[in-house]
């Protein structure tokens, strides 16, 4: 199913679907991939998340019409243009000690479990990389298992630091950059999440997948990690 | 030769800005870029520059500028007192400077972002495609600093050139903001969507380069909440709280609120210009009006 909506002059969201998962987010990728292949006339940016992609246009030049159908063509035959699917698997080194994981205590409190415990029920399970979005580099990842999974906090930080790894609900994430934020902290990576060094910049890719590796607070600070 | 500004005064918020990184929204990156194109186009017209180049956004005012060298330079936006070495000058008009010249800007009495622009624009280094400073990001440099140094080619132009008063535009005006319904506009019931378009709201103070957030009438959508999505420019969202927020050119990438719909660009061009409790209307145009108005307003400055 894909359900073609305005979302303002210049963009039109596609939606594939109403809730998160895997199923969705294949097509997800798979209509992103095609489209950027197709290199199509007048696309101005693609931009995808759990359930949909936004395609902003040249309004200018073209219409919602024209470009709805050109995009339908491409979506069509997504199968026919050949990408590289292989999913990465990525493994990213976290520490969690209780200066870096601000929230690990209260969760471990709050669910009635050891804070080992919770590091173990983030750490044993592989997420998948929805959406690539926030802020630059920022993924969101799922799905979180249901013990640990938690609403943000009510009140959000003002400064969330730089390589913080949080949850959300049933999301995680890492946070790019020192920014306010409400997700709760478990840990934090030394790996940078946002660098022009990196081909695309950003270090996650939609689609990868990630597990998260326990290090010990001297392989943090090795690794470049910031306390 | 080179030559630029040296900054004596960085006022309250002042940032170097073109139209925007492109291509970077799939990877959480805002395009930034001048929020009030109208002002900003204008200026690259007066002085014969090309389409998009840089210059210096100013909320407000109060920055003051010593030139070493000599360039042509206009002003245009908020309305505010400027003078070159005490002497008082226009804005909408372009002038000469030569070195040693002080520039110095007091703080605008209608609108809120003042444009200054140089010949040729700023000699700053692109990041990730643009000049554009994105504040939030860190991405583009910093803004505006004492003793910052912002290099320009020296060059000289025609001077004198101005857009004619009428043209200028009037910051005071009630401004209706024009929306294309869109996104969850369905989950928003007709008396809410006529409520709506028929009440008048106020700017807050919580208003940037990332969104203005509108006091008054509040809207209930019959979302318990969505998936979050990309947010297109001009996006209208209506959190829990049930007021509207428009959002502008350094917005977040993607969010979870329910839109009701999108204020087009022109129009987003004049809220940047309205200051905390401004008033502003919505009213709900076809996508096929938007689309001529646009252009009506993009046939000025470049060709499609």
């Amino acid at each position: 199913m894909r359900c073609f909506s305005v979302a303002s002059v210049d963009s039109v969201i596609i939606y594939f679907g109403q809730d998160i998962g895997e199923s969705v987010a294949k097509e997800v990728r798979e209509s992103f991939y095609a489209l950027k292949d197709a290199k199509l006339k007048y696309v101005i940016e693609i931009v995808p998340s759990y359930t949909s992609i936004m395609i902003s246009y040249d309004y200018l030049k073209t219409s919602y019409k024209q470009i709805c159908k050109d995009i339908d063509e491409v979506l069509n035959h997504a199968e026919e243009f050949s990408h590289d699917m292989t999913t990465r698997s990525i493994s990213i080194p976290v520490y969690y000690g209780s200066e870096v994981g601000l929230d690990l205590e209260d969760l471990a409190k709050m669910k009635n479990l050891t804070v080992e415990e919770i590091i173990s029920l983030h750490v044993k399970k592989e997420y998948f990389v929805y959406a690539i979005g926030f802020s630059p580099g920022f993924p969101y990842m799922g799905e979180v298992d249901e013990v640990l999974a938690t609403p943000r906090l009510a009140n959000p930080r003002a400064k969330v630091p730089k390589g913080s790894v949080g949850i959300a609900d049933n999301q995680t994430a890492i946070y790019p950059q020192l920014s306010p934020g409400g997700w709760q902290i478990l840990g934090r990576t030394p790996i940078d999440m946002f660098d022009t060094s990196y081909d695309g910049f950003s270090y996650l890719k939609v689609g990868d997948r990630v597990k998260f590796r326990p290090i010990s607070k001297d392989e943090f600070i090795e690794l470049g990690g910031e306390l | 030769m080179m030559g630029g500004f040296e900054v004596l005064s960085a006022g309250i918020q002042a940032t170097i800005q073109d139209l925007g990184r492109i291509g970077l929204a799939e990877i959480g990156v805002s395009s930034a870029g001048a929020l009030d194109e109208f002002a900003f186009h204008h200026a690259n017209r007066l002085l014969d520059n090309q389409y998009g180049t840089n210059m210096l956004e100013i909320v407000f005012g109060g920055v003051k500028l010593k030139a070493k060298g000599s360039t042509t330079f206009v002003l245009t936006g908020a309305k505010v007192d400027v003078t070159i070495n005490g002497k008082a000058i226009e804005i909408w008009k372009t002038y000469k400077i030569n070195d040693g010249d002080i520039i110095n800007l007091g703080f605008a009495t209608s609108g809120t972002r003042v444009y200054l622009a140089v010949k040729d624009g700023f000699k700053i280094e692109e990041e990730y495609g643009s000049c554009s400073v994105s504040i939030k990001e860190k991405i583009g440099g910093k803004p505006l600093y004492v003793k910052q140094f912002l290099p320009f080619t020296c060059k000289k132009l025609r001077d004198n050139r101005k857009l004619v008063n009428k043209y200028q535009p009037n910051y005071d005006k009630l401004l209706k903001l024009r929306v294309v319904a869109g996104y969850q506009w369905d989950m928003f019931e007709v008396k809410e969507r006529e409520k709506f378009f028929n009440s008048s709201y106020k700017v807050t103070g919580q208003n940037d380069r990332m969104g203005y957030r509108l006091s008054g009438e509040k809207i209930a959508s019959t979302c318990k909440g969505i998936v979050s999505e990309p947010i297109a420019y001009g996006s209208v969202q209506i959190p829990a709280h049930g007021e509207p927020i428009v959002l502008l050119k350094e917005r977040q990438t993607i969010g979870g609120y329910p839109k009701i719909g999108a204020v087009i660009p022109v129009d987003c061009f004049k809220l940047a210009q309205t200051k905390q409790d401004s008033e502003v209307e919505f009213e709900l145009i076809s996508l096929d009006e938007a689309r001529v108005i646009n252009k009506k307003f993009y046939k000025i400055f470049k060709e499609f």
